[in-house]
């Protein structure tokens, strides 16, 4: 049958589906494999999708705050309270005043310690808000309150009073997403505080880090502080990255094999510094 | 167009609790569903589109490797459209393991996808996890999915189509 502009047509009508899948497979394939340099991708899709899951993300986070504090402070009091609506809605009210307040005073105690932090390091800074956390094997970030209208722009570092966080790696107006050290595709120029011995810090995809290119003579010990170089141009020099929890011979004979478990407990963290210098 | 406007805000408002209310816990893959119907039901370009779109959202918020999760969810659509001309996905047994099959295959794809980019990670557990929940809650939310989709439909096509 001799190929004409029919036959043609009508093959791509057919197949539609199958060759848009195949295209839009290719192109995903294709970003996912360059995704090192540094091209800016989704910006436009970053932007629209965090303008809408913003407020939902912030209303989600009081919901649950309200929730837990409601749980711990007013459900647990209710059998021993309880007589009269009267004095339950009395106690319900203190609590809620009681659970405004002590969430004020521990506001005021991070907010107080991220001054002192921001008063005592000799770089610009601003302070975000954590917004929403995403915890899998192959992407371990976070998202801040805080954007290009608020000065911030991609690898600038992002750390708290107890130690580095991570870097920036995108920027909406009013939302950052930040790569945390703990992500695969994370690695950090350190020092080991003790011996001053120089090595890489990376992300193993899980909770904590690995340490690397420490030499099997090289003297690093359990406990030992790691902190960044300064190195990078991204972290400033001497902040605090994770303690030494683990010394392993790795297989090779040559590196030791060493886990590092951040000093920054990321469950529990609401509030971080951007370095803005 | 009608599965755009159901699914778009669906899947956003899933991204959103992902990342707060949920956000350590293994959650069902709810991109992943919304593709598994749309290719189980028709081949459709809009099918296709939607795929890279819920996967390139999820790939853009949770700021993992662009193009990982479209990738993976292209090609689960396309696999669950060849494997839906032999099964029908009718019975709350058959969706929850095509459900299942699909998070499988979806997870064993971004893992190939970062193992090509130089990411070694080793995340079969956390795939289990989501496979197992995914297969879990996907038919309810099938169920969901259909009576949104005939509450938007017209009127008088429904009619018709009886």
């Amino acid at each position: 049958m001799p190929i004409t502009e029919r036959n043609i047509s009508s093959f791509l009508k057919r197949h539609q589906a199958l060759i848009v899948s195949a295209l839009l497979a290719l192109y995903s394939l294709h970003l996912s494999l360059t995704y090192k340099k540094e091209i800016p991708r989704g910006a436009v899709v970053y932007e629209t999708v965090s303008f809408v899951i913003g407020p939902v993300q912030r209303a989600a986070l009081s919901a649950q705050k309200a929730v837990k504090g409601l749980w711990t402070d007013y459900v647990f009091l209710v059998g021993a309270a309880g007589e009269n609506t009267l004095l339950k809605s009395r106690i319900l009210s203190l609590e809620n005043e009681n659970m405004r307040l002590k969430d004020e005073v521990l506001l005021g105690k991070r907010l107080q310690s991220a001054l002192e932090f921001m008063d005592a390091v000799d770089f610009n800074s601003t302070a975000a808000r954590l917004t929403g956390v995403t915890s899998t094997p192959w992407a371990k970030t976070i998202t801040i309150d805080k954007g290009a209208s608020g000065g911030l722009a991609k690898d600038m570092a992002v750390l708290s009073a107890s130690g580095a966080i991570g870097r920036i790696i995108e920027t909406a107006s009013n939302a950052s997403t930040v790569l945390l050290l703990t992500d695969a595709r994370s690695d950090v120029d350190v020092y080991v505080e003790r011996t001053r011995i120089k090595a890489v810090i990376e992300g193993n995809g899980e909770d904590s880090l690995i340490l690397k290119y420490i030499r099997i003579d090289d003297d690093v010990a359990l406990g030992d502080v790691v902190i960044t170089s300064g190195l990078t141009g991204i972290f400033p020099r001497g902040i605090a990255v994770g303690e030494v929890v683990r010394i392993e011979k790795s297989r090779d004979n040559f590196f030791k094999y060493i886990e590092v478990k951040p000093k920054v407990a990321l469950k529990t963290l609401e509030e971080v510094i951007v370095v803005t210098d | 167009m009608k599965e755009f406007i159901i699914f778009l805000p669906l899947a956003a408002l899933y991204l959103a609790f992902k990342s707060t209310l949920f956000a350590s816990v293994p959650m069902p893959d709810l991109p992943l569903i919304i593709v598994f119907y749309s290719a189980y039901r028709k081949t459709s370009i809009e099918g296709v589109i939607l795929a890279f779109i819920l996967g390139y959202m999820d790939d853009v918020m949770s700021g993992g490797i662009i193009g990982a999760s479209s990738f993976s969810l292209i090609i689960v659509y396309m696999a669950v459209r060849l494997i839906a001309l032999k099964v029908h996905f009718s019975t709350v047994a058959t969706r929850a393991g095509g459900a299942a099959s699909a998070a499988l295959l979806k997870g064993v794809l971004i893992g190939m996808v970062l193992r090509s980019a130089g990411i070694h990670v080793s995340f079969l557990g956390n795939v289990l996890l989501i496979t197992a929940a995914t297969g879990v809650f996907a038919p309810a939310f099938i169920t969901l999915f259909t009576r949104l989709i005939n509450l938007v439909s017209p009127a008088a096509f429904k009619d018709s189509a009886h």
